[in-house]
């Protein structure tokens, strides 16, 4: 009797597949595939998210418009709801705050002092609430004795239309709506009138 | 030397376990239905961190308006609500299952669907090419590997 050999490409082709290397490779097809579909997903909702947030107003582009509900008591003769276009003309020094920042406590003061020394001038200084429960944020406003504009920010909409990454921060507007400078930290009274006559000045 | 740095790693987790211990002891205990609310809450300042056993000044705020709501007469869900139209969804624990973010919580139902389709195709077809043809004595005389196999074991003999 005569014995035939195969070489051994064919030898290793024709060798069946056991039932646990096929299921093995089932597997393995399957959970690869279904990595990359996931990671694919998961990729998609990011990059959505990431679109829907944009990037921070940078120095020199135009601000991000926004309604604010103003608090009873701290309209300064606005209306109950503002929109920051309606402001165009004027210089706006927009604030982040919330009551339980202990750094804006050290620059409310100094924000009311510019705010009485600048109303007359073409100067809108805005307080924007942020992340606050209403009757703190009322004590704060009352302890300070502030008296320009203050209103929540309601589902943290300009909060994310601004990208701030806490509280206190300032945005400097111009006249013409566009940011003229940011800043992530408390300021001084020196530090804000410096700022505000460079803006009026322009 | 070596002796020493474990000595101080040992220190470091000791000092970082009891302070923790402590911070936590901090937290007062609310009341119950306070707290229920609360566990449903994020902090909003502390990433990831729940509402309920933050010890933070926000967190204090929070708690203590959730108590205020409820003093007046508010329930669990109207209380939730004043959360969720003041700071948005993003301060629920569980957010609501729709929009962008409905993917998320759709993708391992969906994976796992995924997952036995892809791997039920694989075996199906694994199967399938395994199977003799019926109408023949057991070699497919159209699969050109079969026809070179053959070639290659008669010109052997």
């Amino acid at each position: 009797m005569r014995t035939t050999h195969l070489s051994p490409r064919w030898s290793a082709k024709c060798a069946p597949e056991s039932e646990g290397q096929v299921k093995g490779r089932s597997l393995l097809v399957a959970g690869v595939s279904t990595g990359i579909i996931l990671i694919a997903g998961i990729f998609f909702v990011a990059l959505n998210l990431v679109m829907q947030q944009g990037a921070r107003p940078a120095p020199g582009s135009p601000a991000p418009d926004f309604t604010l509900k103003l608090y009873p008591g701290y309209r300064a003769g606005l209306p109950e709801e503002i929109r920051l276009s309606d402001l165009r003309g004027n210089v706006v020094v927009i604030n982040f705050w919330a009551s339980w920042c202990v750094e804006c406590h050290k620059e409310a003061q100094a924000l009311e002092n510019v705010h009485r020394a600048y109303m007359d001038r073409g100067v809108v200084v805005l307080g924007i609430d942020y992340l606050d429960t209403e009757a703190p944020a009322l004590a704060y406003l009352k302890q300070y004795d502030v008296t320009y504009p203050n209103g929540i920010d309601l589902q943290q909409r300009i909060a994310k239309a601004y990208r701030i990454t806490g509280v206190p921060e300032t945005f400097f507007i111009d006249r013409d709506g566009i940011v003229r400078e940011v800043v992530v930290a408390p300021l001084t009274e020196a530090q804000l009138r410096a700022k505000i006559e460079a803006l009026i000045e322009d | 030397m070596m002796k020493s740095s474990i000595c101080a790693c040992i220190s470091l987790l000791l000092v970082t376990w009891l302070t923790a211990g402590w911070a936590q002891a901090q937290v007062p205990a609310p009341d119950e239905p306070t707290y229920r609310i609360a566990k449903q809450l994020n902090c909003p300042t502390c990433a990831g961190r729940n509402l309920a056993d933050c010890p933070t000044e926000t967190c204090a705020q929070w708690k203590a308006e959730i108590k205020a709501q409820l003093d007046a007469g508010k329930s669990a869900e109207e209380v939730l609500a004043y959360f969720q139209d003041r700071f948005g969804p993003t301060v629920l624990q569980e957010p609501p299952k729709s929009g962008i973010t409905a993917p998320l919580w759709a993708a391992p139902v969906g994976a796992a669907v995924v997952f036995l389709a892809i791997a039920g195709l694989v075996m199906w077809r694994t199967a399938q090419r395994g199977a003799p043809s019926p109408a023949s004595d057991g070699t497919d005389a159209h699969d050109p590997f079969v026809a070179a196999l053959e070639r290659e074991v008669r010109a052997g003999e």
